[in-house]
Formats: C-alpha cells, structure tokens, sequence
C-alpha cells in the first residue's frame, strides 16, 4: 500500500475512533476501527507489512492514550502479521469466515490485555470483564469489519468492472 | 548463522521489533509510563478531534435548542419548583456550615474552603483495549494543569494526565493507570482505589475489614489530587480468600462514563 495512506491512516484513526465512533457507543461498548482497518490491511498486503502497520498504529494509540507504550503496539503488530498471514494464504477479502477471523483477533488481544494487567497488577475480574467488555467489543468490531470490507469489496468490483468496459470499449 | 540471518533478514528484524517493544512493556511496569512524543501526537490528534466534532456539536446544538424551546415552558415551571426546593435545602445547609465552622473553630481544626473549577466538555473519548482516558476542550491557556482532580455532580471522573494549550487527557479512574486513596463512606475503612478497564478494584483492603456490596466508597483525600468526602465508587462484589491477609473488593464508578459529556475541572 501507498505511503501516504499509511499516514493518512496513522494521523485520523485516533481522532476518527475517539470521537466520530462515540455516537456508535452502545452501553459502553464501541466498535474498534483501527482493529478492523489493520484486519483489512492484513488481507490486501501481507505479513510484514501489515505486522509493521500493526507496530505503528498501536504506538499512536499507545502514545495518546494513558497505555504503557508498546503495549497495543505489540498486540496490534502481532494481529498485522497473522492477518497477513491469512491475507497471503487462507482468506480473500470477500470470504465470510473474515468475520470469525476478526472476532476471535479481538477476543485474543482483550484476553492478552486482561491476563497482562491481572500478572502485573492483579485484582482483575477476567469473567465478569470478557461477558461485559471483551466479547461484546469483539462482536461490534467483527460487524464493522465486515461493513467496511463489504464497502472496498464493492469498490475493488466496481472499479474492475469500470476497467473491464474501458478496456472492451478500446 | 550470519547467512541465515541474512537469509530472513525482513522475519528477523520483525521479530526483533517484537522482543523490543516487549522489553520496553515490561521495563514500564517497574519504571512507570514513558512519556516520549506525547505532547506533538496529541496536538496532532487534537486538532483532527476538535475539526472532527466541530460541526457536529454545531449539529447538536442547533437540534438542542429547537427541542429546548419547545420544552421550555414545562421546564420551567418544573425548575421553579425545584429552586423552592433548594432555597429551602440550602438554608439547612448554610445553617450546618455555620455550626460545622463554629465546631471547628473551637477544636482547632483548619478552615476548609470549596476548590475553584473549570468547566470543560468531553471532545473524545479514547478506548484503546488497555487504556480508558477522555479529552476535554480545556487546556494550559484556561488554567488547567498536571493532575487536577476531575469530577461531575455524580462523582469523581479522573485526573489530568497531559496539559496542551486548548485541551487535556484525563486519565478515567477505570484506566489501570489510575489509583486514588478512599474510604468507605459507612465505617471509614481505607484503601487503594484501582483501575481495571471496566470496573475498579479496591486494594490493601484487611481480611477482617467490614466491606459490604453496596458501600459507598469517598475519597479520603489522602493522595493530595482528590479533595476529602467526593463520591467515588459503588462496592459491587467482595471475596474472601482464606490464604490472603486482604480481600478483594470490586467496585463500579459512581460516573457513568459511557455518557460523560461535561465535567469539572478542580484548580489546586
């Protein structure tokens, strides 16, 4: 993918998540975009670079949020790189079991998080926390995955379709 | 060994990203949070907000104030009757300040006077999996510092982590950063109020102390941040294990978070 979208992506998918998506907000339950768009950039360019988009966006968030720094971003970097993995090897963009794939991402990260805090910190109600928080963000987040996906499908289509005519016409 | 390095030189340099950001994860837990390129990322992230929820608090307001004027009769006949209800509590009240003043005076005790606040709105609000923290549109040029004390009528909400000239992030007391010092507003037992992402935890708690579901947990004032006698928290579960000298009590913010959108800054 081009650079400049990289830093397009880098610079609004902060203040895009933090206050575009609060109306989204649902019982304290919001969907999280920059998950769903690294998903995305894991099935359209491959491991590393995905796993490198992970490691960048995760540090933005990392750094504007009260987070430990490389903590999202080690998370974030490892779900570029096993969406990339897929991307180059199980899924297409169009399949239907992304939305598993992209539950179970978020599930995984809300699990790691959680079992981080409850080894360094302790006290946490690992239970209570994935029926009320993990779970439910996970869902909302699988369902925006596949809204957006669905959206550049049709684009991807729309545009060969335009390049299939062009092509015919000449 | 340098061939195969070379070999995967791309898988290599990942991985040892990944061992890097590790290593500077768990360096912080001891160290506490770095805070490097925080203030030009959040300038950043701020102006895209403010240009982001700008037209549509301009959206919200003009719907606001069409649906206030149609309610504004009925409102006000509701208001009227609820400042008659209020003259009547503050003068109770005044009448008590006085006697707690006069009581204070004769037992020596220091005067204690309101904090002054800043009202601030909620611009955004950040929820990244491991963090919970809010950004209010009032910063260094309003008069807002390093850890102020944030509070609405409900309750305490957090404290100002970064200042930046037109705005700040406040840490939520649900964050894992976040600890302040309280007390349970019945029997006055302290502890350690902590964040677990969607919930709190009160720590340093003795097994023999009495902790009910349902305490209302104070701010004890203690921590220097938060003033004495602020709601802070609902005691909402507590468990007893036979081979700890603490037990483990979870309790919910008294601030519903998910629909914050003003809060009050407190000045030092």
């Amino acid at each position: 993918m081009k650079s400049h979208i990289y830093i397009i992506i880098l610079l609004l998918i902060v203040p895009v998540q933090a206050s575009l998506f609060n109306p989204l907000s649902f019982a304290g339950v919001k969907p999280d975009l920059a998950l769903a768009v690294l998903y995305i950039i894991g099935l359209l360019t491959g491991p590393v670079e995905a796993a490198l988009a992970g490691i960048g966006i995760g540090l933005v968030q990392d750094i504007s949020s009260a987070s430990l720094i490389g903590l999202n971003a080690f998370t974030r970097g490892l779900i570029g790189l096993c969406a990339g993995l897929l991307g180059r090897r199980v899924l297409d963009i169009s399949s239907p079991s992304n939305l598993i794939f992209l539950i179970a991402f978020s599930l995984a990260e809300g699990l790691f998080i959680m079992l981080f805090i409850q080894v360094f910190y302790g006290s946490v109600p690992i239970v209570n926390m994935f029926f009320t928080s993990i779970l439910p963000n996970a869902l909302y987040t699988g369902v925006l995955g596949i809204l957006l996906l669905r959206f550049i499908n049709s684009r991807r289509a729309l545009n060969m379709l335009k390049r299939h005519a062009l092509q015919k016409e000449l | 060994m340098p061939e195969f390095i070379l070999k995967h030189k791309r898988s290599f340099i990942l991985f040892l990203l990944f061992m890097i950001l590790f290593w500077l994860v768990t360096v912080q837990v001891k160290a506490g949070r770095l805070t490097f390129m925080e203030k030009p990322v959040l300038s950043i992230s701020g102006f895209f907000e403010r240009v982001i929820t700008g037209p549509f608090r301009f959206a919200e307001s003009v719907v606001n104030g069409y649906f206030f004027l149609v309610r504004t009769e009925r409102e006000n006949g509701r208001l009227k009757q609820e400042v008659e209800e209020l003259k009547l509590e503050t003068s109770i009240t005044d009448e008590l300040l006085i006697e707690n003043e006069r009581l204070r005076d004769l037992l020596g005790f220091k005067k204690q006077h309101p904090p002054e606040s800043i009202m601030a709105q909620v611009i955004a609000k950040e929820s990244s999996p491991s963090s919970r923290t809010v950004t209010i549109n009032k910063g260094a040029d309003d008069g807002v510092e390093k850890d102020m004390a944030v509070i609405t009528p409900a309750g305490v909400v957090g404290r100002v982590q970064t200042v930046l000239s037109g705005t700040a992030k406040v840490i939520l007391l649900t964050d894992p950063g976040s600890t302040l010092a309280v007390r349970v507003q019945r029997n006055r037992e302290e502890g350690l109020l902590e964040g677990k992402i969607s919930t709190c935890a009160l720590k340093y708690v003795s097994y023999y102390a009495d902790i009910q579901e349902g305490d209302l947990l104070i701010t004890s004032g203690l921590d220097g941040i938060y003033p004495k006698g602020l709601p802070v928290a609902t005691v909402t579960k507590v468990t007893k294990h036979e081979a700890s000298a603490f037990q483990t009590v979870l309790a919910k913010p008294a601030v519903g978070f998910s629909r914050l959108e003003e809060a009050l800054v407190l000045r030092k």
